[in-house]
């Protein structure tokens, strides 16, 4: 009896959170979704199996024909849940105990609110065929509404339910599903679906490995020009990045790595630690050295170590260093899908080694930077010299008859156009963060006349003193 | 069935056209073929389950993987892309629906040598990624990603000498073409890394034939030749004289005060 009064309880504050949002505006303007899940997040650890099934009979009465399917699967499901963690509860009997208290207008928002409720339960104690059997209910039931209100409960459905099919390994099934709920929602102006399908989309073709297919529809679908959640936009980023670089534009994928680091909230570990190897391969690979500090964060040491080798063994361009540490973990590399820059970046440590030498020595001969560097013949050595050459890597000269290389005077870098351009590398830099920042900026709807009001109320008070003022000058005059 | 019939009867007298030798006649007995397949309901897009579908299938995928074979020794490569990319898909999504081809190694070998050779190596990438693990292990795909990190390290002897070594004679002539634009890299290589070379040196370097063909690509190139030695002064003139980027400084400028206006 107690656990039902207890049930009661949570049951009430999980519908007062369905149906209402609390009142008083907190600092940040959050949307109604946003104060939900933040309410959720809260209420989840207080769920259980019992709890839900009571929640979802109050919220989906059994008298409105249209939400009995979905009442039932999500009670089936919740009892099956708990006969299999052996409560001893009573399985939910269904259609019997409540039957006239229908509400007037049943909220779509309450049941999607019920659904989600279930498949994130679900999904938390690693359920994931049930989880996806009702995600699938409820976007069957979420596609007979049109509904604004919907949006930012669909959107996490919908991210619930591709989530359901990679546990379960059967995502390229659901490719198809996704681009046409994408194509609905850029009809319908949904911004909330549209992020959150795109990224599922890109998440689903990058798990495949398509990076063709993943940048053609990234260049071809339709973003909407603000962002609505900050993480949507940091995972766009991942993806991007992700996609820039295996397609050598190294650049451009460490701004997008960057910008994805610099906005991911501090708790979520999982995604910083897969922004962190991506982007300390793509400095590794623009021949720049991830900062010591950045591999080595709270949280991301250990799984970030095989990353630091590598980053180590480049740095001093020590090639049989870096074979080592690419043998050894091999497995991680490829795990991380990294595998295939990391073999990218053997040309960076010949790089780095050719540089160390041609500035310690003036003159050395090519035999000798074939043994410090570890390369297997002087011909192969004197190409690869060459090459660097020509790529500015290094300044030297190649005498082919001496089989020697030596080093050219170094020249004043400050005769050269070289701090130009890094100066304006950083006046862009701080620019863009600039129209970034005014572009981040949110405001409410109201803020803006309210403030006016105040203004004017108070320029009202000032006319008064004025004129009080006045009156008492006349006074005084008077007297 | 009787289209279908009818199609194995046509790819035969392709292949005895192929075995002839007879390329312009497989050529259009190719396009004749192919416009047969599309009335057959197994092959991509329609995917539709016939009692034939897996014949079908298997019939398509071999006609596409001639058909690629013979653009390479048509060497047209722009029919061969378009035949690469419509076999594409009989290796990503029908793969689970047929039995593993003999020739999927071999072609998509000398894909990635297209791209190598085209300096496409952004797409080279990323078609890497979509290989699955037992394709990497295979000999022409080590093959082509051997050949593009001697490229991208410098190493171009290697390549050279991998003429040698290929996995198969279908690869001769996208080789050939590598090895021209492996000759103008070493070039390019060159006149910054030497002073002056002696001429035989530079034959050996850059692979030809004879003193007489060095010197006539020298003289293209714009390098004096003197005594039997080349060198490449007419480089270290136009590399010395830096000028200041004028343009550059004054369109960086005005970026510059226009931002700045904005935020004033």
């Amino acid at each position: 009896m107690a656990k039902t009064k207890e049930g009661e309880a949570a049951k009430k504050a999980a519908a007062e959170a369905a149906a209402k949002p609390p009142d008083e505006p907190p600092p940040p303007p959050l949307t109604p979704t946003e104060q939900l899940r933040a309410n959720t997040e809260l209420l989840e650890k207080a769920l259980d199996a019992e709890i839900l099934a009571e929640y979802v009979r109050g919220a989906l009465p059994a008298a409105l024909p249209a939400a009995l399917p979905s009442r039932s699967t999500l009670l089936a499901h919740l009892s099956k849940a708990e006969e299999d963690m052996e409560m001893d509860a009573p399985a939910p009997s269904g259609a019997a105990a409540e039957n006239g208290t229908a509400p007037v207008g049943l909220l779509p928002e309450v049941e999607a609110y019920a659904f989600l409720l279930v498949v994130t339960f679900l999904v938390d104690r690693k359920r994931y065929a049930e989880a996806k059997e009702v995600a699938t209910a409820a976007l069957k039931r979420l596609g007979e509404y049109n509904r604004r209100t919907l949006d930012g409960l669909a959107a996490r459905i919908y991210f619930y339910f591709s989530w359901t099919h990679e546990c379960t390994g059967t995502l390229s099934e659901i490719r198809s599903l996704l681009l046409a709920l994408h194509r609905t929602a850029v009809l319908r102006h949904d911004e909330y679906g549209q992020e959150t399908l795109l990224n599922l989309l890109l998440r689903n073709y990058l798990h495949y490995n398509l990076y063709d297919q993943a940048e053609k529809l990234r260049s071809k679908a339709q973003r909407p020009e603000m962002a609505r959640s900050t993480p949507q936009l940091c995972r766009y980023l991942l993806y991007l990045g992700r996609i820039r670089a295996i397609q050598l534009e190294y650049t451009d994928a460490k701004d997008c790595l960057q910008q994805a680091a610099r906005k991911a909230p501090a708790g979520a570990l999982g995604f910083r630690l897969a922004v962190a190897k991506w982007l300390a391969l793509v400095r590794l690979l623009l021949g720049e050295v991830p900062e010591y500090g950045e591999l080595t964060a709270q949280g991301l040491a250990a799984p970030l170590a095989p990353y630091l080798a590598l980053a180590q063994a480049v740095r001093s361009g020590d090639l049989t260093a870096f074979q080592h540490v690419a043998e050894t973990h091999g497995g991680t590399f490829a795990a991380d899908k990294t595998g295939n820059l990391v073999a990218r970046l053997r040309h960076n440590v010949i790089c780095a080694g050719l540089r160390r030498i041609n500035l310690a020595y003036s003159r050395i001969s090519l035999q000798d930077v074939a043994a410090k560097l570890g390369l297997a013949s002087v011909e192969d050595t004197e190409c690869i010299v060459a090459k660097a050459i020509r790529d500015g890597g290094i300044e030297a000269t190649l005498d082919h008859a001496a089989r020697t290389m030596s080093s050219r005077e170094t020249a004043d870098v400050y005769a050269t156009p070289e701090p130009a351009a890094a100066f304006h590398a950083r006046v862009a830099f701080c620019l863009d963060i600039h129209n970034e920042a005014v572009r981040a900026m949110r405001f409410e709807a109201g803020a803006n006349k309210k403030e006016l009001e105040t203004a004017e109320s108070a320029r009202q008070r000032a006319i008064d003193e004025e004129e009080l003022a006045k009156e008492l000058e006349e006074e005084d005059g008077v007297l | 069935m009787a289209k279908l019939a009818e199609a194995a009867k046509g790819f035969d007298q392709f292949k005895a056209a192929v075995a002839r030798n007879d390329l312009s006649t497989a050529k259009r007995l190719l396009t004749t073929l192919k416009l047969k397949l599309t009335e057959l309901a197994a092959p991509p897009p329609v995917y539709e389950r016939t009692p034939t579908s897996q014949q079908e299938l298997l019939l398509a995928r071999e006609v596409l993987e001639q058909a690629v074979l013979l653009s390479v020794r048509l060497q047209d490569e722009a029919a061969f892309e378009r035949n690469f990319m419509q076999l594409k898909t009989y290796y990503t999504d029908s793969r689970s629906l047929l039995p593993a081809s003999k020739a999927e190694a071999l072609t998509t070998g000398l894909n990635l040598m297209r791209l190598l050779v085209q300096n496409r190596i952004a797409e080279f990438h990323t078609e890497l990624e979509v290989l699955p693990a037992e394709a990497h292990a295979s000999r022409d795909v080590q093959h082509a990603e051997l050949l593009e990190r001697w490229l991208m390290e410098g190493a171009y002897n290697k390549v050279l000498a991998a003429r040698d070594s290929m996995p198969d004679p279908a690869y001769a002539y996208l080789m050939e073409r590598l090895l021209t634009t492996v000759r103008e890299e070493i070039a390019g290589c060159s006149e910054r890394a030497y002073d002056s070379l002696s001429v035989a040196d530079a034959r050996k370097l850059m692979l030809f034939a004879s003193d007489q063909e060095a010197t006539a690509f020298a003289e293209e190139r714009g390098w004096e030749v003197k005594g039997g030695r080349v060198f490449f002064t007419g480089m270290e003139a136009s590399t010395d004289a830096a000028e200041l980027p004028s343009k550059e400084l004054i369109s960086h400028a005005l970026t510059y005060a226009r931002e700045l206006e904005r935020i004033v």
